[in-house]
Formats: C-alpha cells, sequence, structure tokens
C-alpha cells in the first residue's frame, strides 16, 4: 500500500513539474481582444462599423497607416449601455505595438473624449505608426463611458523592421525637438536614484547600530530617550535640512531651465460633425425575424418601399461589422476581413429591382457561420432579443444607400 | 544543554545573533511591506501613479500623498514607539518603490512596452524622510500627524517637479495645444483604458488660477494629517502584543 501511495506521490509532482514546465515554454501570444465576448447586443444596437478601410496590411517601423471608415451611433441605442455623451475614439491593438499619431471624428482632431448624437453617423479616421514587429489585430472601437468599449471590425496587420529603429520626433512650441520614445528617460531614472540613494544613506545611518533586540530591552525598561544621541539629532536635522533645500534648489533650477510649461489638457469635446447624410429613399419595415439557432441563419421578412426615382436592389445586411452580401449585387473589393464577411450570405426571395414607387415583401436570409463564430447568435439569450443592423440598397448607377433595422427577434430551436 | 539555558553563551555571540536577526527582520519586513504597500498604494492611487497623463496640479497632487502617508504612519508607530528607529516612512517609501520600479520596468516596458517616461513612479523619499525625522525631534505623535502630515503633502509636487516638468512642455499638435505628457498618453495607446476615465483638472479651483498646486498640496496636507492619526492607530494596533506577552 505504501508503495503505490509513494509512486502516486511520486508520479503527481512529475505531473506538476511537466504541467509548469509545459505552462513555461507554451505562451502563445494573445493577440486578439475579446471582441467576441463581447454581448452580441453591444455589437449590434449601439455603433455600427462600416466602409471601414486599413490601408495597409504590413507596415516597416516607423512607417505608417490609416484606419478609416464611418461609424452610425444607433438610435436604438440599448437603455443598459449609457448614451454616448462622452466617447473616446480608440483603436483596439495589443497595446502600444502601433503609435496613435492621429485621430480624427468629422475632420476633427480627437485626442480626447467627445460628445456623440444618437442616429448620425460620422467619419473617422485613425493614423497610426509602426512601433513593434508582429502580427498584431487592428479594430476600429469606441469606448462609451457607462457602457464599456464597443469593438468594431479587426484585420490583422503585420509589422516588420525592428523596435530599437523605432523614432518618435516631437518639436516642442519652444522649438525644442525631441525624440519622445527616450525623451526625460535619464532625467528619471537620474532622480530616482539620487533620493534612493538618500534614503539607503538614512536607513543605513541608523542600521550601523543594533536595532530591534537591544533598543527594544532599553524601551521596555524606560531607557528610550538614550536611544537617541545628540549626534543622532545632529545626523537626522541635515537630512531634512539638506533633503528640504535639495527640494527647493532642484525646482528652482528646473523652473529655469523650463520656464514654459502648462497644465495637461482636458477635457470633453463637443459639435463633431457627423456627415449630411440625404434622406433615405427606401423605406423599410421589418414584419418579423427570427433566428434559427440549427441553421445559424435569421430570416427577415421586410416590407420593402422604393420612393426614390431609380430601382434598387438589396445587396447587404451589416450587423456588427459581419457583412452579408448578395454576390449578385455587391462585391467586397476592400479587402475586408475574410472571417467578418459572407460573401454569399444574403438570400433574398426576390432580389429583382424594386421600380420607383414600387413596394414589395422581402424574404430575406443572412445564414453564415460567424453567427457562431463570432457569438451573434447569443442574441437569443439577452433579456429585450431585439436585433439591429444596416441594410444596403444599391440603385442602377451603383450608388448604395443605407437604412437602419431594429425589431424583435423570436429564436427557432427546430 | 538544559532547556532553561541560553544558547547564546557570551557577549559576543549574543551581539552576533542580535545583528543576524536585525538583518532578517529588516530583509524579511522590506518585502512584507513592500507587498501590502504596493498593493494598498494600486489599489488607491493606480492610474495617477502609472501614467504621466494623470500627473496633474490637482488631483495627483492631493490623492497620492493622502494615500501615501498610511504605511509610512503605520510602520513609524511600531518602529518607532517600541524600538525608537527612526527610519519607518523612508523605509516603506524604499520598499514601494522598489516594488513599482520592479512592476515598471519589467511589466509596463518588458512586457507590454509602454516607455518609462510614460509609466515612472512617483517621487516619495524626501517627503517621507522629514516625516522622519520630525518625529525624531519631537518624539510626538500629535507634532507629526500636523507638521509632518503637512509636511509630507507640501514636499510632495516640488519633489517630483524635476522629473515632471519636462514632459509639461507645450506642444502644437495637428492644431491643438497639448503637452509632451498628454501627448505620451495619446501617442502610446491603452487599448482597455479610454481617455475619458482620465481624472485630471478636475474641480472649481479656478478662482486661484494658474496657481493651483499650492493649493491642492496644502489641502493634500490637510488631509494627511487626519490619515497619519488613523493609521498610527492601525499600526499601533497591528503592533500590538497583548495577545503574546506571558502572563
Amino acid at each position: 500500500m505504501k508503495m503505490i501511495k509513494d509512486k502516486i506521490a511520486k508520479l503527481s509532482f512529475v505531473g506538476v513539474l511537466v504541467g509548469v514546465t509545459a505552462a513555461m515554454f507554451y505562451a502563445p501570444t494573445a493577440a486578439a481582444h475579446g471582441e467576441k465576448s463581447q454581448a452580441a447586443f453591444m455589437r449590434m444596437r449601439t455603433i455600427h462599423w462600416y466602409d471601414l478601410n486599413w490601408s495597409k496590411d504590413t507596415v516597416a517601423v516607423n512607417d505608417t497607416m490609416t484606419v478609416t471608415g464611418k461609424f452610425h451611433v444607433f438610435k436604438g441605442w440599448p437603455e443598459t449601455v449609457d448614451l454616448p455623451e462622452s466617447s473616446f475614439l480608440n483603436i483596439g491593438t495589443p497595446g502600444p505595438v502601433f503609435i496613435r499619431a492621429g485621430s480624427w471624428i468629422g475632420g476633427q482632431l480627437v485626442p480626447r473624449s467627445c460628445s456623440l448624437e444618437l442616429g448620425e453617423t460620422y467619419e473617422f479616421k485613425v493614423l497610426l505608426k509602426a512601433r513593434r514587429p508582429g502580427d498584431w489585430h487592428v479594430h476600429s472601437m469606441m469606448n462609451v463611458k457607462g457602457g464599456g468599449p464597443i469593438i468594431g471590425p479587426g484585420k490583422w496587420v503585420t509589422i516588420t523592421g525592428s523596435m530599437k529603429d523605432f523614432k518618435n520626433p516631437i518639436t516642442t512650441l519652444t522649438g525644442v525637438t525631441v525624440d519622445l520614445e527616450t525623451y526625460n528617460i535619464g532625467n528619471i531614472y537620474f532622480w530616482h536614484a539620487f533620493w534612493y540613494a538618500i534614503g539607503l544613506a538614512w536607513i543605513v545611518y541608523w542600521l550601523r547600530k543594533p536595532v530591534f533586540i537591544p533598543r527594544h530591552l532599553a524601551v521596555e525598561a524606560g531607557k528610550a530617550d538614550t536611544l537617541i544621541t545628540p549626534t543622532d539629532k545632529k545626523v537626522s536635522i541635515a537630512f531634512a535640512v539638506g533633503t528640504m533645500a535639495i527640494v527647493a534648489a532642484t525646482m528652482a533650477s528646473t523652473n529655469a531651465e523650463f520656464p514654459i510649461t502648462t497644465p495637461l489638457q482636458a477635457g470633453l469635446l463637443r459639435g463633431m460633425k457627423p456627415i449630411e447624410m440625404p434622406a433615405p429613399t427606401v423605406a423599410v419595415k421589418v414584419d418579423d425575424a427570427t433566428y434559427r439557432v440549427p441553421g445559424r441563419a435569421m430570416q427577415m421578412t421586410l416590407t420593402v418601399t422604393n420612393n426614390g426615382d431609380s430601382s434598387v436592389r438589396l445587396g447587404e445586411f451589416n450587423t456588427a461589422g459581419v457583412r452579408f452580401l448578395d454576390p449578385a449585387v455587391h462585391e467586397d473589393d476592400t479587402g475586408y476581413p475574410d472571417d467578418l464577411l459572407a460573401e454569399e450570405g444574403l438570400t433574398v426571395s426576390d432580389n429583382s429591382p424594386l421600380a420607383p414607387g414600387q413596394t414589395r415583401t422581402y424574404q430575406v436570409t443572412a445564414s453564415d457561420a460567424a453567427w457562431e463564430v463570432y457569438r451573434l447568435a447569443d442574441l437569443i439569450y439577452d433579456p429585450d432579443s431585439r436585433f439591429a443592423g444596416l441594410l444596403f440598397f444599391t440603385d442602377e448607377g451603383g450608388n448604395r444607400q443605407m437604412v437602419t433595422v431594429d425589431a424583435p427577434l423570436i429564436p427557432s430551436f427546430i | 544543554m538544559s532547556a532553561s539555558q541560553s544558547a547564546v553563551r557570551s557577549r559576543a555571540e549574543a551581539v552576533k545573533v542580535s545583528r543576524t536577526f536585525d538583518w532578517l527582520i529588516c530583509f524579511t519586513l522590506f518585502f512584507v511591506v513592500l507587498g501590502g504597500y504596493h498593493v494598498h498604494f494600486m489599489l488607491v492611487a493606480g492610474d495617477w501613479d502609472f501614467w504621466v497623463d494623470w500627473k496633474d496640479r490637482r488631483l495627483w497632487v492631493t490623492v497620492l500623498p493622502i494615500m501615501a502617508i498610511t504605511f509610512p504612519a503605520a510602520v513609524q508607530a511600531v518602529l518607532w514607539w517600541r524600538y525608537r528607529i527612526a527610519f519607518g516612512a523612508t523605509f516603506c517609501v524604499m520598499g514601494l518603490l522598489f516594488g513599482e520600479w520592479v512592476n515598471r520596468y519589467f511589466n509596463f516596458w518588458g512586457w507590454t512596452y509602454f516607455p518609462i517616461n510614460f509609466c515612472f513612479p512617483s517621487q516619495l523619499i524626501p517627503a517621507a524622510i522629514v516625516l522622519d525625522v520630525i518625529l525624531l525631534m519631537s518624539n510626538s505623535l500629535q507634532l507629526t500627524a500636523v507638521m509632518g502630515g503637512l509636511a509630507f503633502g507640501l514636499l510632495f509636487y516640488p519633489s517630483n517637479w524635476p522629473v515632471i516638468a519636462p514632459l509639461h512642455q507645450p506642444v502644437e499638435y495637428n492644431g491643438m495645444v497639448m503637452t509632451l505628457a498628454d501627448l505620451l498618453g495619446y501617442h502610446y495607446i491603452r487599448t482597455g483604458m479610454p481617455e475619458y476615465i482620465r481624472m485630471v483638472e478636475k474641480g472649481t479651483l479656478r478662482t486661484f488660477g494658474k496657481d493651483v498646486a499650492p493649493v491642492s498640496a496644502f489641502f493634500s496636507g490637510f488631509v494627511s494629517i487626519i490619515i497619519y492619526f488613523l493609521w498610527h492607530f492601525f499600526g499601533r494596533w497591528f503592533g500590538s502584543t497583548a495577545f503574546t506577552t506571558a502572563s
């Protein structure tokens, strides 16, 4: 029995060692951002990203690329998420693998948070400068105060080169050009080392003499006052006065060296300029919508009226960044991420051109594994069970117009 | 040797044992204080200490000394009143800074590549030395709390200014004025940290014009006085030997 116990103990120990070793040698890069785990309704009913473009797939260290596109702030914003009154246009990357050289909404630089209006559509651009080599998933992203990060579609971008070559030159308003990557680091190290040395000297002064046991005995014996000698007091005063003198002198010399400094800049940016969208000429009413769980497909019955002067066809349904296309109407040529693109994912019962003034009922099916892969099917577990998205109609001239849909969704389990 | 006999047979041996004990306790205490103080400081001062674009004239100046005087007050309560050792505050702060530098260098820079000029810790050693000396010279809890607490708040900003000032130089960036510190925060992407959670330059100290840092420092000093008292008694309670004293 003992032999068996010993063997189990030995094997368990070996198992733990193997486990620890395996964990040490297998540490894959966490390169994505949990976008799939974000509640489906957050991605479907808040910020709709579309017309996205990543200017490059591969970029060298110090070179730049842009992420551009539009986002629509959905009118049917869920009650459980705070309104986007304080929002920050972020970019989803694994830390500072790029630097954000600029970000704009409607042409205005947005280094700080801004207010967005429900129902409006905005153009955005993020300029990125490559810093750290590797393959990185680059997402559009909007942080909403009280709502959290609302992450948009992501695309893999490769950075080549070496991070040690990275430079980030900036010229101050006083005319000095510095490399922000390394600026002031020597000064930081110096002052921290300097004060650490002074602190160490203060402690070493006391540690020269016996510390705990004899002093404790003396205090217990009522001789505490004898433990601090006049020399100790003189040295202590020297330390305190010296410290304050150094602090005052360095403050003065710093002010002389940097006479012009400004406070940190903060404050909400208001008045973001939305895109002036023409009034949609296509009216869409969602009669019903179901999500068929076994088929990973959403079916909608839509009543569509064309109030324009050109016939239209339904080319795309976009929700949470997943694009379902009818290839007979619209094909993507922007290099949109494959995993978010269902090139033949949109089936329409009768997608012949809808003439001006005509009304038709469509049976629309958006089906693709992306419903599961991107966990959009989890929508059926939401407390208010609604879906939302963008429909894109294409007219005879190839112009696209966007119509939002927002309706209850009934799950079908059989 | 019977159980009643001492293991130490001479004065020289006693001194040697005592010194060995000193080093063991100092080494252990350093890392125990480092751990506790570091966790406390990350939780209560957190981003104000992590990022240079949080180190402003108002809230950073106000919050950090208040949150930093805690452990020094508690450790002073034990080391001074039980041992007449006068380095409690400095010892704590050096432990904190050692832990912070390990964190900033290996985690923030080595692991996630944020440059050190963006994520260096705040300087607390000058204020801690003065706090220690005030306790030593006054041998008084009240005076140390009042004078030391106030000094702790007042010395914080000037102690850090030589390191912070270069990063407060203004820059014109795409038509907007920013400091180099703001620009570091904007350039070096923190995916999980949107700009709106940055608590800087908030408040209603506008009547003091541009000179709000001294006002904030005074306020911080006043609150540090109260916090010193509170944590001093935490220290006394924590250092109690009531349950270990032989009857």
